[in-house]
């Protein structure tokens, strides 16, 4: 038998050091993503700096330039941005009614024996590698533009099968973030306008939609942004150089900057193509690396911001 | 009242458009599915198509050429050996040696034979039977080898090689030949007409002799006897065609033919690639007549008293190493063995080597090949190959493949897809008439032989283990590191959070993070894991740096961006895991006096596990599959040899596909789609592992 616990004895004074520890640890696990942030942002700044501060960039010249040439020293950004940008319209051209008209399906017309067949198929789509997505662009969707448009219009590298490949890799991104917000509006609002006698055409169109406008906003701002990284599928299908011009008039001349069907390098394809050739640490091509580096992830997290606050200033409460 | 709402007819007429668009958007809608689901299957299709297909591959040598050179050389340089290119002169000399051997036509045989003994081979005599039938097993066809354009010209050479088809079963059974079979010398005669646009009868009409006309024939002696009895019996007809008949064998015949120095060639066997290619470049279109059949007869002396029978593997010692008789069989005589072979231009000897030490590579025995390695590999490499296996102890198949890469030497100079390949044949046929050098193989691209060879800058020995070790050994060090670091964060802010603004922070941070391009993490991973902190991940700090890399561009490194990536995907599944888990268990725990850890080791994470595993085999299966940030970190373009350790450097799966994509050659498409499938399959299997995970351990409360 043992001897009675003293219940004078305050358990709760009782130092348990092994919790505090293990707090702690915890408590650093958690703020490694801070640290993350913190790293990203320090060394996207930091390598920039080391380019801006270099007597031949000047920033005004990074954005006004029509020629990213680092050869002659020539860095104007807004042609890379051009081509991401025409490749991530491409992509949401594509994706966008796509993913919108397959959500309004499974959400409102589709049997559960078809969204237990949909609904897998587009996880195995939203599965699949980003240089899988490249290598179909390459062998698949050049051909077949080729084919279509003729092999004077369309080159070898293009924007356009890049773009819509990547339309095609985002597409399981819109149509599941879409019909996850198309799902979340209550039934009683179908089953109101049922009441009034509308189709269900109309009241997906007219009603539901609506009422999941924070949502499918969301899904369609972080679908850009998916766009926007993407990194292999223009790699490998949109060109190994940037589309440079003289001057902006050249440019502009025949809508030659618009032009879907030539090739041209995107922010992200430019990074991958010199990281991973030999480069050495202290070249300004570097830095410049680090220069475009910020520019996206400024542009991503401008985004990201947007889509958080829209979402939670028109989100319905019901 | 009532002037918005329509009544009677326009109400029908309004019910009905409105149906109809709900028929005409129900049927876009489901276009647009189709059009997903298409999409997926024209995918895989695609990877599909270009993992299968035709193959035109080119080799160095061809293995016939080479083993009928190996084995040519074995019987030319046995010990004891005297070669000449007259089979009379053999034949009288193996009469004039008791233990001599040799072998040459049955004619020459015929004209020796109170001197010689034939022997049987396999069982089989030398009779006039056995060589039409192929029994014997060296009965050959003998042609008669000219040009069309020579016979187009109707001169003297379509003249003589017309008389010789017409007149050849007259004289081949008394010169000791055998007749071609009936098949065969129609089908000569028939091409005969169709290039000269003559017929037998009509030839002599036709016949346009000037008196500076001659024809030069150059040749096998085995044809000698034939020819010159030809001859002999046009003399007796009556033309005076002056003619000259050469032996020098077959190969320096056709030679001369090809060189437009002799009209027609004597050949006692076909045509070789090396010769045709000869003629095709002297713009000179070789065509061959069969005009009759020969045995080549393995004879001894006729004072030979203990042979009679040989086996194949006798025939074999008896010409290469033996150097008594006792070698061959132990009840012979001890006495040494004197050889008497045609020499190197014959075409009895080819015949001979082809059929006694066959022309299939892959049927050659052991021996055969690590000779043909030592003969045509350089010493280093062979001393390299020793040194990792002794050769004579590698198998029949590793030698056999080693010959092929290291002798043989293939190059694919195209490739075509599955489709292509079954669809469009007549793309193939062009492509090899223009390159008739070239074998057509249809070739799996996705083999054993694929996943376990190490990269080579070659596509025909291309292969992705290199590759798949460095992905297994990335992932590794990123499920090490970023499964504890994210389950712990998660627990943190699912347990211990107490919502104040630091704690907002890291939450509005995860969601942050979560958003940011791959590529992004790559940078950061290039300036901190390799740059900054060079000694840890070079290994330096723990002296075990790899010694062909001495920079952080190693797996660690890769390992460590990829486990940032998934970081924040991993506390947001993990976060839910363990939001589902009933505030009840975590109450009863604490009822019974547990402290916070407790509770969570004890009764949350083990109710969360089932979620937190699928969460992070979803989270694994995506940096399985991320190229960017590799790249930008530094993967390695050329690496042979399999990774080490955490310290090596690497390359991974996706990126080895991304590298083969970019490549111009055919070929590197097709090994690029065998790879895809290899990435989809691996992958494929970790998600099925989540799913049953998910499956099996899915509980409602």
């Amino acid at each position: 038998m043992h001897a009675p616990i003293d219940l004078a004895t305050n358990l709760k004074k009782q130092r348990r050091w092994g919790e505090t520890l293990i707090q702690g640890l915890l408590f650093t696990f958690a703020a490694l993503s801070i640290l993350t942030t913190v790293g990203i942002v320090l060394v996207l700044l930091s390598q920039a700096w080391h380019f801006f501060a270099r007597p031949e960039v000047s920033l005004l010249a990074f954005f006004t330039d029509s020629k990213w040439q680092p050869q002659i020293g020539r860095f104007g950004i807004f042609v890379l941005i051009n081509a991401t940008l025409l490749t991530s319209i491409i992509a949401m051209l594509v994706a966008l009614p796509l993913g919108m008209m397959i959500a309004i399906y499974l959400s409102e017309y589709a049997t559960p024996r078809v969204r237990s067949i949909l609904k897998p198929v587009l996880e195995i789509l939203a599965g699949i590698p980003t240089v899988v997505y490249g290598y179909f662009a390459l062998t698949f969707m050049t051909p077949i533009l080729q084919q279509l448009l003729g092999r004077d219009v369309v080159e070898v590298f293009n924007v356009a099968s890049a773009g819509i490949v990547i339309g095609i890799l985002i597409l399981p991104l819109i149509t599941s973030m879409a019909e996850d917000a198309l799902s979340a509006v209550p039934y009683a609002l179908r089953e109101a306008a049922y009441g009034l006698g509308a189709t269900r055409l109309e009241t997906a169109l007219k009603i539901v939609t609506p009422a999941a406008m924070s949502g499918l906003t969301a899904a369609f701002i972080v679908a850009i942004s998916r766009a926007i990284g993407e990194t292999m599928i223009v790699a490998i299908a949109a060109g190994a150089g940037p589309r440079n011009f003289n001057s902006w008039g050249e440019a502009l001349h025949n809508l030659a900057m618009f032009n879907p069907f030539k090739a041209a390098e995107t922010m992200t394809g430019h990074i991958v193509r010199i990281s991973g050739g030999d480069i050495s640490y202290e070249s300004i091509d570097y830095d410049s690396l680090f220069a475009i580096g910020l520019t996206l992830f400024i542009i991503t997290f401008v985004l990201n911001l947007l889509s958080r606050r829209i979402v939670r200033r028109f989100r319905e409460v019901y | 009242m009532n002037n918005n709402y329509p009544e009677g007819a326009q109400l029908q007429q309004f019910l009905k458009r409105r149906r109809q668009k709900g028929i005409l958007w129900r049927s876009l809608f489901l276009l647009a599915t189709t059009l997903g689901v298409l999409v997926l299957m024209v995918l895989l299709l695609t990877i599909i198509n270009d993992s299968f297909g035709y193959v035109a591959i080119q080799y160095k040598i061809e293995p016939e050429t080479l083993l009928l050179q190996h084995h040519k050389n074995r019987v030319l340089e046995a010990p004891l050996t005297e070669t000449s290119e007259d089979d009379d002169y053999l034949a009288t000399r193996i009469g004039a040696q008791e233990h001599a051997v040799g072998f040459f036509s049955m004619a020459y045989y015929q004209a020796h034979a109170d001197a010689l003994r034939p022997l049987s081979i396999e069982g089989i005599a030398p009779t006039a039977d056995a060589i039409a039938s192929g029994e014997y097993l060296l009965s050959r066809p003998l042609f008669l080898v000219t040009t069309v354009e020579a016979l187009q010209q109707r001169g003297p050479t379509a003249f003589f090689t017309g008389y010789y088809l017409d007149q050849v079963n007259q004289l081949v059974e008394a010169l000791g030949y055998v007749r071609a079979p009936d098949q065969a010398l129609r089908q000569s005669m028939e091409d005969w007409q169709r290039s000269t646009g003559l017929t037998p009868d009509t030839v002599r009409e036709n016949l346009q002799l000037r008196p500076s006309d001659s024809l030069t024939m150059v040749g096998s002696s085995t044809l000698m006897p034939l020819t010159q009895a030809m001859v002999k019996r046009l003399r007796q007809d009556g033309v005076s065609l002056p003619i000259s008949v050469t032996d020098g064998g077959t190969a320096t015949g056709l030679q001369a033919l090809c060189e437009g120095a002799a009209d027609i060639a004597l050949a006692s066997r076909p045509l070789q690639w090396e010769e045709l290619q000869s003629c095709q470049r002297n713009h000179l279109t070789p065509i061959a007549f069969r005009i009759a059949t020969d045995g080549i007869v393995v004879v001894v002396n006729q004072n030979n008293g203990w042979v009679d029978d040989l086996t194949k593997a006798e025939v074999q010692l008896l010409f290469t190493d033996a150097r008594h008789w006792s070698d061959v069989r132990p009840t012979w005589p001890s006495q040494p063995v004197s050889r008497w072979v045609p020499g190197p231009d014959s075409g009895t000897l080819d015949v001979f080597v082809t059929r006694v030490f066959g022309d299939d590579l892959q049927a050659q025995p052991q021996e055969t090949l690590i000779a043909l390695l030592e003969t045509h590999v350089s010493k280093g490499v062979l001393r390299r190959f020793e040194k990792e296996q002794p050769l004579n102890t590698r198998s029949h198949e590793e030698l056999y493949q080693l010959v092929v890469e290291r002798v043989l030497k293939p190059t694919i100079l195209e490739t075509w897809s599955l489709y292509d390949s079954i669809v469009h044949r007549e793309q193939i046929d062009a492509f090899l008439a223009q390159a008739p050098q070239a074998e057509l193989e249809f070739r799996r691209w996705v083999t054993w032989d694929f996943i376990t060879s190490p990269q080579s800058s070659r596509p025909e020995f291309a292969g992705v283990r290199t590759a798949i070790l460095g992905s297994l050994w990335v992932v590794l060090i990123t499920l090490l590191f970023s499964v504890p670091v994210g389950v712990g964060a998660a627990i943190y802010l699912e347990e211990y959070g107490s919502g104040n603004w630091l704690d907002q922070l890291i939450e509005n941070n995860i969601n942050n993070l979560a958003g940011v391009p791959s590529i992004i993490y790559g940078m950061l991973g290039l300036a901190v894991f390799v740059r900054a902190l060079e000694p840890l991940t070079s290994g330096a700090l723990f002296g075990l740096t790899d010694p062909t890399t001495a920079n952080g561009r190693t797996i660690l490194a890769a390992g460590l961006t990829l486990g940032l990536l998934i970081l924040p995907i991993i506390i947001i599944n993990a976060r839910e895991a363990i939001r589902a888990v009933p505030r009840a268990f975590r109450e009863a725990s604490y009822a019974l006096g547990a402290t916070k850890w407790q509770t969570i080791w004890y009764h949350v994470l083990p109710n969360a596990i089932p979620g937190i595993l699928t969460g992070s085999i979803l989270a694994i299966s995506r940096a399985f599959g991320e190229t960017a940030p590799l790249v930008v970190i530094g993967a390695s373009t050329a690496i042979f040899v399999d990774p080490s350790g955490p310290f090596s450097k690497f390359t991974t799966l996706p990126i080895q596909i991304y590298q083969w994509t970019a490549r111009p050659q055919a070929a590197f498409q097709n090994l690029a789609a065998a790879a895809i499938i290899v990435l989809l399959v691996l992958l494929l299997a970790l998600n099925a592992a989540a799913v049953l995970l998910r499956n099996k351990y899915q509980r409602s409360y």
